[in-house]
């Protein structure tokens, strides 16, 4: 039962690092669609890891079988609400940042 | 007036996933034993799935599903269940919803009476609630347009 | 083992709180649902972790199973009023 542990360390670790660079980019992005990318992906991401780290440590039986399913629904759903914002804001008119405003003319 | 979204992807992962939530919520009625759960919490669940039918399809769409009608007949049907299984034990001779008595009929041991009389109450709390939580959002999203030419509880549609 | 999903989910109860600055700031209430909806998603994995510090998983799987659930249904009604301004 150890050797299950020690497996599902290093898949919880990277998941906590992709929370981390997900919140970050949350709050240093200068505009509202990178924002939209960096929590839609690595949030995405990094709860898949967290999940399949903590079934392993689980190891196989119910349980497990139960968060895999958490797992999916989550791989399904989270992409879709991002793409449901986004597509709000561009109808609600906002407009991409860019850098240099003379490089658009 | 909830119109259908133009966007297929939303259109689509909802249809995908509505009969998936319907299948979680009824696992979560009927293990109401043993784990956080059980019937209102169930009936909740239940009911969420066809908000997110209606809120992805639009009204009308969704009066096609499930008209005003039927959410009435199933909110009446559901509390039928509950009551019923209590006054049958007040009619077998003892107390309202004291399962015991069900044995007579069943033929089971009392405390196995107990737990299917708890499993039927909460069927019926649950189906109850789904058909009011979907009948107060069906009003509230009319958006104060009133039916024209007496549509009738969306008996008749076009 | 214990100890170590303890420190785990101390940092990212440190990181909702990182989210919530946004929440409160973000210009406009775009960004504000974008916070929220990011806050849910590590309430979940706190939830699962806290059901492994108490050795009790099968009491909190159903509980973080739901908010997943009402997290994407939020999510898709408020994008859904924002694009008509105003209706539903």
């Amino acid at each position: 039962m150890h050797m299950l542990h020690l497996t599902s360390i290093p898949f919880l670790l990277v998941g906590f690092f992709f929370f981390l660079a997900a919140t970050v980019g949350l709050l240093r992005f200068p505009d509202f669609y990178c924002r939209l990318h960096s929590t839609g992906k690595g949030d995405t991401l990094a709860v898949l890891l967290s999940l399949i780290g903590l079934s392993i440590y689980e190891g196989f039986s119910l349980t497990s079988l139960k968060i895999m399913f958490i797992a999916v629904f989550m791989f399904l759903a989270q992409p879709t609400s991002t793409h449901a914002i986004s597509r709000a804001a561009m109808r609600c008119g906002l407009e991409p940042w860019v850098k240099n405003k003379e490089e658009i003319k | 007036m909830i119109s259908i979204t133009d966007d297929i992807i939303i259109r689509t992962v909802s249809r995908v996933l509505v009969p998936f939530i319907q299948i979680y919520a009824l696992y979560v009625i009927m293990h109401g034993h043993y784990s956080p759960g059980g019937g209102f919490q169930g009936g909740v669940i239940l009911g969420a799935s066809f908000i997110l039918y209606l809120i992805t399809h639009g009204l009308k769409d969704a009066k096609k599903r499930i008209s005003e009608l039927k959410a009435g007949l199933f909110s009446s049907f559901g509390l039928l269940i509950y009551s019923g299984i209590g006054l049958l034990c007040l009619i077998l001779g003892s107390n309202y919803l004291d399962y015991g008595r069900l044995s007579t009929i069943l033929r089971v041991i009392p405390a196995q009476a107990r737990s299917l009389g708890i499993l039927g109450v909460e069927i019926g709390v649950g189906i109850a609630v789904m058909a009011v939580m979907f009948s107060i959002f069906f009003d509230i999203s009319t958006g104060g347009v009133l039916p024209e030419d007496e549509e009738g509880l969306g008996v008749r549609d076009e | 083992m214990s100890n170590f999903l303890l420190f785990l989910g101390i940092g990212l109860f440190t990181l909702v709180f990182l989210c919530l600055y946004r929440g409160i700031f973000g210009p406009g209430i775009l960004n504000r649902i974008a916070a929220i909806s990011a806050i849910g998603t590590k309430t979940l994995v706190i939830l699962l972790i806290m059901g492994f510090i108490y050795n009790r998983v099968d009491m909190f799987i159903d509980i973080s199973m739901v908010y997943a659930l009402l997290n994407f249904i939020g999510t898709i009604t408020a994008a859904k009023y924002l694009e008509k301004e105003g209706e539903v």
